[in-house]
């Protein structure tokens, strides 16, 4: 049957040729280029979506550096792939070790054309059934897929009987590896025959709902459109479709309908990418395991190709290399590990190829060699450190970088520059961490309002470790920020979708800000979004103004409010040390106080579980209104007074208020005193609220209890007089009103109260001793002893 | 002389296989003093049809050794080297048949073992004396009695230490300076007293990992060997194979004729596998007992069933005596394990009889065995 095949081979004769490939497999790029360099085509096709051809000369680019992706989006809005309208993206990855890449290279070289020849993405999409190919659900989704090739039943039964532990050992031993000891039409042969099987053990029902047929039909109509005007094609494609093509290529080919489509709805973006993300160990299933290893590989191939040199040893050198990066890390590691160590581990990678009829060690043989000699002691999640750091290294924490500018989102263009100007690291997969002193320069607090806005694009880019939180309102006096940040594909990718909001990340912040305002139209939600541009430095427009202004105005929840003019309370008093005045924020601060004293008097019966939050707005008005707005705090007592007027009042916002009123008018002690009175007076249940009232009244004004003798008489009173079930009930709430006061101030109340009941005070009252601070000193001291020994313990065991 | 022993050494047991492959094995490359090259060691462990290239007669190989490949080959590999080999695992992880494949594929001899306990003395690893030869002749060679790592120096073999790390440490550390210089000095000889090691010498240890941190391996001691983790077999149906081929070949042995039940092995397998992991098949979490569940144990929960059928019942393995055989080996030292096997029972085996029937609902019905 190969013999039928072998015209496919042969140079002289043939307009086409098929060259079945595996994605990022060194040997195929390998054999590609050699058949290149002997065929000499006239075009090169490959496979890959067609509406990224513009791209092929940025990707071929001197400055480009690999690995870097295509990444491919398409918005649904017209529901040609289902009815839920959704947005789809993926990404074509190219590593130096790519064959697609190595094509588009060859081709620039020999001045030849090379296009891509496959269906547009959304056509993809349109011809795949839901929960398939490209269609499943999964978090980054990856153009070049090999899963037929390394997931069919055939390649089971194959890895069996030749008594290896899954696809990829096999595929090294018997392609990357053999493989460069074959000349090309035998290679060709291997690579198809394999193919071929593989093909033969998947069903065609499977292979429709992939979309794998229609994207074959239309490869198969753009060869053969090429045909009429070139003589001799190469065609590079996944190994897979060649035995489909090849059918398909002696018959009359219809075109597959194609959708028009605008470059907002679809469109493509060439980006930098990492090596982790092309690791199949990390989900990709398309890729090889160990993109890094193989990378180097490939690179080197060509340079020895290049100087005419043997490649023969190419992995065995490769291998001691991988051996000898893995034993300088785990030293860092506190692993000792000897050169007997090396020279053992090397020597058990080599001995192993050989038993394993193999003529150079892989790097299965590697971790064999790893686990025999590095790995001291049973193999543990913790003994098995080396082995991570193989993997680790093998993987390759290298970022690509895209060199010509005609196609790089300008969003990633500014991205870079300011990565430049910060002296961030952006070509490193590895994560750095970078401290920044706040309110030193203006330098640092612009490299801090950049994490703020990778962050805010939700880029996955950068996380913030240490520093205030001004949203939560913790940590506010650390004038430090430490982020973690680590470029990753999904960074240029969410900085390409957001290319239509704007051409530089402060335009793009503002542009996603303003939209979630008009999303949000919550006056606590906007607020917060205001916080969100204080920290990234992003001044909003007149325009924007209005708009808030609007939010207030139509926005009547209280809290939502009460939230706002917090947030816009703690903006004007930041202002200053942050640089940063935004004019609206004492605009939006002044309306939302006007809002909430006149909702005020109508949070008199407010819900119990909301009380907590009503009396704390209420302390931020009285405290807004004697450092801020005192022209206006005539306005927010007679609020209060309309509260305190109402029928029904909820206990605790009664009580906050009257010593809110006794804190700006002593005069209303007299009230709040009666107020206490009425609930002595009252029913059982009404007693009981009695401790709620105390615990809003000492939550604003604590000192009541400490000046005025008569409360505390009540207060003796109200708790003498309860039952034991209704004290257990009131417990929690009289707990929480006694929290505002000092320990001191509580031992001086518990005086006072003794005193009523005719004990001495001082000797009489119960005291909880406190702990000696040399106990606690002494205590700590032992914890970081232990954890010493611990440590110590620990580093013996890895050593040994 | 195989009939007239309860448990023959390897290289009797494979006499055959082992024959049959050093007569294939004259084009292979071997490391000095083996006596069958890396290839055919891994044939001999791991399976496979050896071919004589003079007459081309074949012969199958079975494979004795199940659930990692890649480390037997290593282990091969690191005996060919001069590091020693431990091996480390639970208990009834196979290590010491491991141990003793190996060496009676490449020294045709599998005894020449220091079986390490609590009261194991230098002496009985290196050498020790006929006091009354010594006595009468003064120290010379004749009344020296070498012990396993003399003997394995002397004549180009493997010493196996089995269970080395429930020796105390310091006699641990007296292989140190023999495996570093491969020269062992017996100062009562004086000149006389050296014996250097021939190639072909190693050491080949297995430890227990559940004796950790009883003796533990001074890190001088570790660095001059390699270690090999072996675990347990995670595949079900593997450890159903496992389980009918060694019990096969106990009963064969013991002259048991006995009709083997493979449904009977599975229903083992599925057991002490969901009891090791500590998860049924169908994902509910079930407790794990302390006793060990290798499949050494399983093997000998269903040799003792089939000697029960064989000697006291009709020949057929009955569930209910099956279940006992589990109690007896499950509930060995903590009294806690009885209720984790009857609550195992009372979930898994439930849910596995209603789902399946058939074999799981009769031994769903023996959970009242257990007391």
């Amino acid at each position: 049957m190969l013999d039928n095949h072998l015209n496919f081979i042969n140079l002289e004769k043939n307009p086409v040729i098929l060259f079945p490939v595996r994605h990022h497999s060194p040997v195929c790029s390998y054999h590609l280029r050699r058949l290149i360099r002997d065929y000499q085509p006239e075009i090169i096709l490959i496979e890959g979506p067609e509406n990224a051809n513009a791209l092929i000369p940025t990707l071929t680019d001197e400055k480009t550096q690999l690995p870097a992706a295509i990444y491919y989006f398409y918005k649904d809005k017209k529901k040609y792939v289902s009815e839920d309208a959704e947005d789809y993206h993926c990404y074509y990855p190219f590593l130096y070790a790519s064959p697609e890449y190595q094509a588009m290279q060859q081709a620039k070289k020999l001045q030849i054309p090379a296009k891509f020849i496959d269906l547009p993405y959304s056509e993809i999409l349109i011809h795949t059934r839901a929960a398939k190919g490209l269609r499943t659900e999964q978090d980054q989704h990856n153009y070049a897929d090999d899963s037929y090739l390394v997931r069919s039943r055939f390649y089971e039964r194959l890895c069996e009987k030749t008594n290896l532990r899954n696809f990829e050992e096999f595929w090294e031993k018997y392609f990357e590896i053999a493989g460069l000891r074959l000349s090309t039409p035998e290679f060709w042969h291997q690579m198809y025959t394999y193919c071929s099987l593989t093909r033969q053990s998947t069903p065609e029902e499977e292979l429709k709902a992939d979309g794998c047929l229609a994207r074959e039909q239309h490869m198969a109509y753009r060869i053969q459109e090429t045909m009429q005007d070139y003589r001799k094609i190469l065609v590079v494609t996944g190994g897979f479709h060649t035995p489909g093509l090849e059918k398909l290529l002696n018959l009359k080919i219809k075109p597959v309908k194609l959708h028009k489509f605008s470059e907002d709805i679809q469109n493509c973006y060439p980006i930098a990418y990492s090596y982790e993300a092309a690791d199949a160990l990390r989900g990709y299933a398309s890729g090889m395991m160990h993109p890094g290893f193989y990378d180097g590989i490939s690179c080197d191939l060509e340079k020895l190709e290049n100087q005419d040199s043997d490649n023969l040893t190419i992995y065995r050198s490769h291998a001691l290399e991988l051996i000898a990066k893995t034993a300088k890390e785990s030293t860092k590691k506190d692993i000792m590990l000897s050169i007997a160590d090396m020279t053992s581990a090397f020597s058990l990678t080599e001995n192993l190829a050989s038993l394993r009829n193999s003529p150079e060690p892989g790097i299965f043989e590697v971790y064999d060699g790893v686990t025999g000699a590095f790995i001291k002691g049973e193999k543990t999640l913790a003994s098995s450190l080396p082995l991570d750091l193989l993997e680790k290294i093998a993987t390759g924490s290298g970022i690509g970088h895209i060199g010509g500018t005609s196609h790089v989102p300008p969003l990633i263009t500014d991205f870079e520059n300011q990565c430049r100007k910060f002296r961030i690291k952006a070509s490193t997969a590895v994560p750095q961490e970078c401290e920044i002193s706040l309110f030193t320069s203006e330098k640092d607090l612009e490299k801090s309002r950049f994490f703020h806005r990778m962050q805010f694009l939700q880029t996955e880019f950068c996380k913030r470790l240490k520093g205030a939180d001004l949203h939560r309102n913790k940590d506010r006096n650390r004038v430090r920020e430490l982020w973690r940040y680590c470029r990753n594909p999904q960074t240029d990718a969410v900085l390409v979708d957001h290319t239509t909001d704007g051409a530089t990340l402060e335009t793009a912040c503002h542009c996603v800000a303003v939209r979630q305002i008009r999303i949000n139209r919550r006056c606590d939600v906007v607020a917060g979004i205001c916080v969100d541009c204080f920290l990234m430095g992003i001044a909003l427009s007149e325009q924007d103004y209005q708009l808030i202004e609007e939010i207030l105005t139509n926005d009547g929840d209280f809290f939502s409010l009460g939230q706002g003019l917090y947030y816009f309370d703690m903006l004007c008093q930041l202002r200053d040390l942050y640089h940063f005045t935004d004019p609206g924020n004492f605009k939006y601060l002044e309306q939302c106080y006007s809002k909430l004293i006149a909702l005020l008097p109508s949070m008199s019966a407010v819900q119990p579980e909301q009380a907590e939050d009503c009396v704390k707005i209420c302390k931020l008005l009285y405290s807004i209104s004697e450092r801020i707005l005192s022209s206006r705090q005539e306005e927010f007592k007679s609020a209060l007074i309309t509260l305190t007027q109402r029928q029904q009042k909820e206990a605790a916002v009664y009580g906050a208020v009257m010593g809110l009123l006794y804190a700006m008018d002593g005069s209303y002690l007299e009230q709040a005193e009666s107020a206490m009175q009425g609930y002595l007076n009252g029913s059982a249940g009404l007693r009981k609220q009695g401790a709620l009232y105390l615990r809003g009244l000492f939550e604003t004004a604590r000192d009541i209890a400490l000046t005025d003798r008569k409360f505390l008489c009540m207060a003796d009173e109200l708790l003498s007089g309860m039952d034991y079930p209704d004290f257990m009930e009131i417990l929690p709430s009289l707990r929480l009103a006694f929290r505002y006061f000092t320990p001191f101030e509580i031992q001086q109340i518990a005086g006072e109260i003794a005193k009523l009941h005719e004990m001495q005070s001082g000797e009489d009252l119960l005291e909880v001793q406190g702990i000696d601070e040399e106990l606690v000193l002494f205590g700590s001291e032992l914890d970081t002893e232990i954890c010493r020994i611990l440590r110590k313990n620990n580093r013996d065991n890895r050593s040994n | 002389m195989k009939q007239n022993l309860i448990k023959p050494p390897v290289e009797i047991r494979y006499l055959e296989q082992l024959a049959f492959l050093k007569a294939c094995d004259a084009e292979n490359k071997k490391p000095e003093n083996w006596k069958l090259s890396p290839r055919a060691v891994r044939m001999f462990i791991l399976g496979g049809t050896a071919v004589r290239p003079d007459t081309k007669e074949k012969m199958q190989i079975q494979k004795k050794f199940f659930g990692n490949d890649a480390l037997v080959e290593r282990c091969i590999i690191t005996l060919a080297g001069n590091r020693g080999l431990m091996l480390v695992g639970e208990p009834g992880t196979a290590k010491t048949m491991l141990s003793e494949l190996l060496s009676a594929a490449i020294c045709g001899r599998s005894t020449n073992t220091v079986q390490g306990t609590a009261g194991t003395t230098e002496d009985m690893i290196k050498y020790s004396w006929n006091y009354a030869l010594l006595l009468s002749k003064g120290p010379c060679r004749d009344a020296l009695v070498p012990a396993p790592l003399l003997i394995g120096m002397e004549e180009g073999i493997f010493a196996r230490f089995e269970e080395i790390t429930r020796t105390p440490a310091e006699i641990q550390d007296s292989l140190i300076s023999v495996m570093s210089d491969q020269i062992l000095n017996i100062p009562e000889l004086g000149d006389d007293g050296f014996v250097f090691a021939k190639p072909g010498f190693n050491i080949i240890g297995t430890a227990n990992t559940r004796d950790k941190g009883v003796n533990e391996m001074s890190g001088a001691l570790k660095r001059r060997f390699n270690f090999e983790t072996v675990s347990p077999v995670r595949d079900v149906r593997l450890e159903k194979e496992i389980i009918l081929k060694e019990a096969c070949d106990l009963a064969k042995n013991g002259a048991i004729d006995c009709e083997i039940d493979t449904d009977v092995a599975e229903l083992l397998a599925v057991t002490y596998h969901e009891l090791r992991e500590g998860i049924t098949s169908e994902g509910t979490m079930i407790e794990k007992p302390a006793a060990v569940m290798s499949t050494a144990e399983a093997v000998a929960v269903y040799f003792q069933t089939i000697c029960q059928a064989w000697y006291y019942g009709n020949g057929r393995v009955e569930l209910p005596v099956l279940t006992e055989n589990l109690l007896g080996a499950v509930c060995k030292e903590n009294r806690d394990d009885l209720e984790k096997l009857k609550s195992y029972f009372h979930t898994a085996v439930k849910a596995k009889s209603t789902k399946f029937g058939g074999i799981w609902q009769e031994y769903y019905k023996t959970a009242s065995f257990l007391k």
